[in-house]
């Protein structure tokens, strides 16, 4: 969501810099379209302008042939009023232009047009210049006054608009991103979700609701891959149950036939061995692909913590374990009470896959300890035993490397056994904690913490 | 233990796999069972059932023309001879759908002969009573019909608790049995800090079968688990 939020933000500088450019574009097409008449009309031809030469030029015998060879060009004609209204001078005059002004004439001319030509006017001492510019040149402001107030508040306006406009513009903004973060906020919740390898399932209305249909639909595609996945390995398992159920009981047979040779009842004892190998392993990768796609409906119970380390330890001793082993096992002082909310078979599995680990990787016989703590928030049940243990080199290979159902390369040598990622994830099934210490000499210790029942 | 007397009982065993079948057989027959009756499916299954009246079934929960359970609960319908339920399916759903249906066990495959023969003695054992229950220790003789201690001719009576006790541990004879277990067989279920009652019974049990109660050698204590019957070798 932090990421989307920083998208957004990113968004909003380039918004602002398009609305700037916008501006830009603007006031050059205004300058692209008004140039070329600004510039004509405000130039040498200009009233202005025009006035200013031909008050210059202006003697007792009129404006020289130059100039008026210059007013014609522009059709514009002139002519000059003395302090009684009479034309003293003109040229170009056209017909319908009179000759004699009263004072009220000029007045109304002087800020308009005469005869619909615009006029403009020059004070020249003791008379008047008149430039009279073809009809429909000029188009003059006849009301050309504004009260002072106006003018006053005119900038404090232009701000004010401008200010208020901003803020529109950013309350719009806002609230647009609000209502899409509201809105992407569960697809980017679920596809996070998703990426993690669960199951979403999202409703949405509107005009997302197209993104929300897609995400289901890909969940559901990951659901069935991971169902499928799921069932084939418990499909495998399943079928290699019933052949493997044959070698090992004829190989069990065999082993304990009195007819047979010595050396071919070792043999079959090795067969028989290792045909229990498969079975673990048969077991323990159904069981975590059944945990790892959450297809293992877990049955929790209130289970009494002491039973159940017993239970196992005597189902263990009473199976039979070699000799150089041995098995002990503590309950502290206060743990015989102890229950928490578990799945037991579960549980008893994560023991004895532990156990199995130590015996497995010492040959040459251990003790093994199981104990049972409990403390008012904390059950712990700890697996050690003081045999070869691990460097501290292995140690960190182990926690780190991943097992290789979720490796996604094709290294073995960076895979670990399936036994310790099956005790890793019967512990989160149940909000467990998972730790492992080991001194390279001294042994492995294992600790799995899980909160008491209430 | 002498499992001799059960092996007059006479099994069923039901499974599509013939080559397991005949696998299983053999392990039977090795251990001296003589009475066996095997189908290959469900409606032989019932068929035998019904005519062969046997003492014990052996499952597979998979059949061709339906499944272990739905037979349990045909053949139940007339009698209550007790099931196993013998699978290759995945093990916790099944175990408790089959212990739900009132199987008295359950062995998932593939299983160890000796497992499997433990698991059909047990069953045997608690469903089919000894004629003449007599246990042979050490020290002594204990019969538990008449529950009475023979030590060398002195004869001591068993209390019901004790003879209660014994006879779980006889019945588990020579495997190690936890407290718990022994408390819930003489409480009920969930008992609670009845660990120093037991401890009063087992000394009790032990100075009537023991030559010498502080060095035992037929009730055994197994340190923070529980305790070992060992019978006379």
């Amino acid at each position: 969501m932090k990421a989307f939020g920083k998208y957004v933000s990113k968004y909003l500088l380039s918004f602002f810099m398009f609305a700037l450019a916008l501006l830009l574009v603007n006031i050059l097409a205004f300058a692209f379209t008004f140039g070329g008449i600004v510039f004509l009309e405000y130039g040498t031809a200009s009233p202005a302008n025009m006035l200013e030469v031909m008050a210059a030029d202006l003697s007792a015998s009129g404006i020289s042939e130059e100039r008026s060879q210059e007013l014609s060009g522009h059709h514009i004609w002139a002519m000059l009023l003395d302090a009684s209204g009479n034309c003293e001078w003109s040229v170009f005059l056209p017909e319908e232009i009179p000759t004699q002004y009263t004072i009220q004439d000029v007045a109304v001319f002087s800020k308009g047009y005469l005869q619909d030509y615009p006029v403009f006017v020059r004070n020249m001492d003791d008379s008047l210049l008149v430039l009279g510019y073809p009809k429909d040149s000029f188009m003059k402001l006849t009301g050309n006054y504004l009260p002072i107030r106006l003018v006053r508040i005119f900038p404090l306006f232009v701000t004010g608009t401008l200010a208020i406009d901003i803020l529109l513009l950013f309350l719009v903004y806002y609230f647009s991103k609000r209502r899409i973060s509201k809105n992407t906020e569960p697809i980017m919740t679920s596809i996070k979700t998703l990426s993690a390898g669960k199951p979403v399932n999202l409703s949405i209305q509107g005009e997302l609701s197209e993104i929300a249909d897609s995400v289901n639909q890909a969940s559901q595609v990951l659901s069935r891959q991971n169902q499928a996945r799921a069932n084939w390995i418990s499909g495998v398992s399943h079928d290699i149950r019933t052949p493997l159920s044959m070698i090992m009981g004829y190989a069990g047979r065999i082993a304990t036939d009195t007819a047979a040779s010595g050396n071919i009842r070792q043999e079959a004892e090795i067969i028989r061995a290792q045909s229990a190998k498969i079975k673990d392993l048969v077991q323990d990768l159904n069981l975590v692909s059944q945990l790892e796609y959450e297809m293992q409906p877990i049955h929790k119970e209130p289970v009494r913590m002491s039973k159940l380390l017993r239970s196992y330890a005597v189902d263990l001793l009473n199976a039979g374990i070699p000799e150089k082993y041995s098995l002990e096992t503590e309950i502290s002082e206060g743990a015989e009470t102890a229950v928490i909310e578990c799945d037991a078979r579960l549980i008893s599995r994560a023991i004895n896959n532990l156990v199995q680990n130590s015996i497995c990787h010492n040959p040459q016989g251990c003790t093994i300890s199981l104990r049972l703590d409990c403390s008012d928030s904390v059950v712990s049940l700890t697996v050690a035993d003081n045999g070869a243990g691990l460097s501290a080199e292995k140690l960190l290979e182990l926690k780190e490397k991943p097992h290789y159902i979720e490796s996604t390369d094709e290294r073995l040598d960076l895979r670990h056994g399936l036994g310790l990622l099956l005790v890793q994830q019967i512990t989160e099934a149940h909000d467990g904690e998972f730790q492992i210490e080991s001194v390279a000499a001294y042994g492995c210790r294992v600790s799995l913490k899980f909160s008491p029942a209430t | 233990m002498d499992h001799s007397f059960l092996h007059g009982k006479k099994l069923l065993l039901v499974d599509d796999e013939p080559e397991l079948l005949k696998m299983v057989t053999a392990i039977l027959m090795d251990e001296g069972f003589q009475r066996l009756v095997t189908a290959a499916n469900m409606k032989d299954g019932v068929a035998a059932a019904k005519t062969e009246k046997p003492d014990l079934a052996i499952l597979d929960v998979c059949l061709p023309d339906g499944d272990g359970f739905s037979l349990m609960e045909q053949i139940r319908a007339w009698t209550d001879v007790p099931v196993i339920f013998l699978t290759a399916r995945d093990e916790a759903a099944d175990k408790l759908a089959g212990l739900g249906l009132g199987a008295d066990d359950y062995i998932g495959k593939p299983f160890l002969p000796q497992e499997f023969l433990l698991r059909i003695y047990a069953v045997l054992r608690r469903c089919y009573k000894e004629d003449t229950p007599i246990l042979k220790l050490d020290g002594c003789t204990v019969d538990f019909s008449r529950a009475e201690v023979d030590k060398g001719g002195e004869i001591l009576p068993l209390t019901a608790m004790e003879h209660r006790l014994l006879e779980t541990l006889a019945g588990n004879e020579g495997r190690i049995v936890t407290v718990d277990t022994l408390c819930e067989a003489l409480w009920g279920d969930n008992p609670f800090g009845y660990e120093n009652s037991l401890n009063a019974h087992v000394r009790r049990i032990r100075e009537k079968i023991e030559a010498d109660p502080s060095k035992p050698v037929s009730l055994l204590t197994v340190k923070g688990l529980g305790y070992k019957l060992l019978a006379r070798k």
